[in-house]
């Protein structure tokens, strides 16, 4: 391909990113770096370096609760979603369906309305239809938040799959129901895989609708705050870098999955 | 013989759009029939109706005697090899090709013995756990259609299978598919555009134009027999000579054609003196020589272009009559160039009378 950007020095588009890439990093590097601290407040320098908050924060039973609770919610999220976010993919690619752009514009509307304003607007609604604030609560409101982008997805990888191998497979003597599960499903695996690591990580991190929605149990965002609320402490750093390990995990293999199965 | 396949006036529109009109067409066992014509004259929606992708508007389609056309694709045991193959692209050579037979409900070690026994037929016995985008187009296609035959169907549909492929392998694969037609025995319904491909494997060929069959017969026939223009242009190439009838006698119709009266073949047709027909004449048909030859008649003729194509060497030659012909000739048997004058002429069975 050619490269449009030739006549740019290319020191200084590299000099630019790196100074990006810095500040990028550097805030993160810098949570980590203090959670090792042994001290109970943040400040340079260091001084001496410790594993204590790690030990403390892994024999904290809020922090292990929250993180249950937190994972709990984001797994029936994950569920939830994904199930209706194919339905509608589905339904929008279906070729006789009347009003196919609104159920489309309807089903991407959550992914651009505020946190906030959806958030408010999901505690009236609850309250005007009885549904107490807690588990089930946030659960539809993180499903809500995560619908468009498994429909997104999907769609995507569903326009790319030619028409001919639901056709094969009923040809070969499928049902539309046994070629939906052998056919269209492993199709569609690599969409379902990075929309459902994509609802884990939204769920695990909303803060503004749990914050609406929840009950007395926090989440680990909730939890977080709370903590933050009393002063930071290398305590926070620890669990933040705990989340930040594990959510970039998830978020690396994913991206591994998917370029993996894509070739 | 009861025909396997029997579509009986089939409809099919699409709106105000004719695509299948009042089909009529009985397809004997164990041959190799080709559906032939232009893009949008019904050959893939006639299959697509067999296969039970489209429903006829009306009219009924027979599957060995049995109405099919109210059954879904999974209940008809005719299966179909598509243009794009359409592998399964998460499942190995040896699961594609298992599919049907585990849906059949078949056990897993003579689903293994069948599998091995297709695959050894197209000589990919080593290629069982590849997946299908490691394979090359043409083992793609080898792969379809022994999945295709893989549930034994009565009836093979193909459409258009060999389109994607390059010159060299669509030829090889023509053969081996007409071979691998006759080692198995079963019906193959083929579909394309291309008239090469449908004379080289076909036991019938059927050209359809518009939704409706133009001509149906062998190979040999179609070619040397056409019926109507269409035929006559679209399998092969032709002169038409537009003229009048003087005379019939014996089969052979004495024509009058701008002022020369030539001889042509009646070909099935009536023809009425006074009345106007078309002269079907194939280039290769034609003769050129130097000299007029005493024993045939012939016209003289002024050489026009000559265009040097290997095999053969294509001529075109202007008339005293003033009317221009094609004629294909041996490159070695004439020497004469542009601006020489030559004599031609033709066989009279070889020219044929269109029907109009």
């Amino acid at each position: 391909m050619r490269n449009y950007f030739n006549d740019l020095p290319k020191s200084a588009l590299g000099a630019s990113y790196w100074i990006f890439a810095v500040y990028l990093v550097l805030p993160l590097a810098l949570m980590t770096a203090m959670s090792f601290k042994d001290a109970n407040f943040i400040a340079f320098p260091i001084g001496n370096w410790t594993l204590s908050w790690y030990s403390k924060v892994v024999q904290d039973k809020q922090f292990l609760e929250a993180s249950l609770y937190s994972i709990g919610i984001a797994l029936a999220t994950t569920v939830s979603a994904t199930i209706i976010g194919v339905w509608i993919a589905l339904l929008v690619s279906a070729e006789n369906i009347w009003g196919k752009a609104v159920i489309f514009a309807l089903a991407c509307l959550p992914a651009v309305v505020p946190g906030l304003i959806n958030a408010i607007s999901m505690r009236i609604f609850i309250r005007a239809v009885d549904i107490p604030t807690g588990t089930f609560a946030i659960i539809l409101a993180h499903t809500v938040h995560a619908v468009p982008f498994v429909v997104i997805m999907v769609l995507t990888r569903l326009r790319s799959m030619p028409a001919n191998l639901v056709d094969a497979a009923r040809d070969l003597g499928a049902d539309p129901f046994i070629a939906f599960l052998r056919v269209t499903i492993p199709y569609l695996m690599p969409a379902l895989f990075g929309g459902m690591i994509f609802c884990v990580l939204t769920s695990i991190d909303d803060f503004v609708r749990t914050f609406f929605l929840g009950g007395y149990q926090p989440t680990l965002p909730m939890l977080i705050f709370a903590k933050v609320q009393g002063g930071m402490s290398p305590e926070i750093n620890a669990m933040a870098t705990i989340v930040l390990v594990v959510t970039t995990a998830i978020g690396l293999y994913a991206e591994h999955f998917t370029r993996r199965s894509r070739s | 013989m009861q025909p396997v396949v029997h579509f009986k006036n089939v409809n099919k529109s699409y709106g105000a759009l004719t695509a299948v009109d009042d089909l009529d067409l009985s397809i004997a066992p164990g041959q190799f029939v080709t559906l032939l014509g232009p893009s949008g004259c019904g050959k893939s929606t006639t299959l697509r109706m067999l296969g039970g992708f489209d429903s006829p508007t009306s009219g009924e389609i027979y599957l060995e005697g049995k109405p099919i056309s109210h059954l879904p694709p999974n209940k008809r045991n005719v299966n179909i090899v598509f243009q794009d193959y359409a592998l399964f692209p998460h499942l190995t050579v040896g699961r594609n090709i298992a599919f049907g037979l585990e849906l059949k409900g078949m056990e897993s070690a003579a689903i293994h013995r069948r599998v091995t026994e297709l695959l050894s037929l197209v000589s990919l016995e080593d290629h069982a756990e590849r997946m299908p985008a490691q394979l090359s187009g043409g083992q793609r296609q080898r792969v379809a259609l022994m999945r295709a035959l893989a549930p034994d169907p009565n009836v093979l549909l193909l459409d258009e299978p060999l389109s994607a492929l390059d010159a060299k392998l669509r030829q090889q694969m023509q053969i081996e598919l007409k071979s691998i037609q006759k080692k198995t025995g079963k019906t193959f319904i083929f579909v394309t555009h291309d008239q090469e491909e449908a004379l080289t494997m076909s036991d019938v060929i059927v050209v359809m134009n518009k939704g409706r069959i133009e001509q149906m017969g062998g190979p040999d026939e179609l070619y040397a027999r056409p019926r109507s223009r269409f035929v006559a242009n679209f399998i092969g190439q032709s002169n038409f000579l537009e003229s009048t009838v003087v005379s019939v006698s014996g089969g052979i119709a004495a024509v009058q054609w701008r002022g020369n009266v030539v001889n042509a073949d009646v070909n099935g047709t009536a023809p009425i003196p006074g009345h106007h027909v078309t002269l079907a004449l194939r280039p290769e048909a034609v003769f050129c020589l130097s000299r007029k030859p005493e024993d045939r008649p012939s016209l003289k003729a002024r050489i026009n272009q000559r265009v040097f194509k290997g095999a053969h060497t294509s001529l075109t030659v202007t008339l005293d009559n003033g009317s221009t012909l094609l004629a294909q000739i041996d490159p070695v048997a004439l020497s004469h160039v542009e601006g020489d004058d030559v004599w031609v002429g033709w066989r009279d069975s070889d020219a044929v009378l269109l029907a109009q």
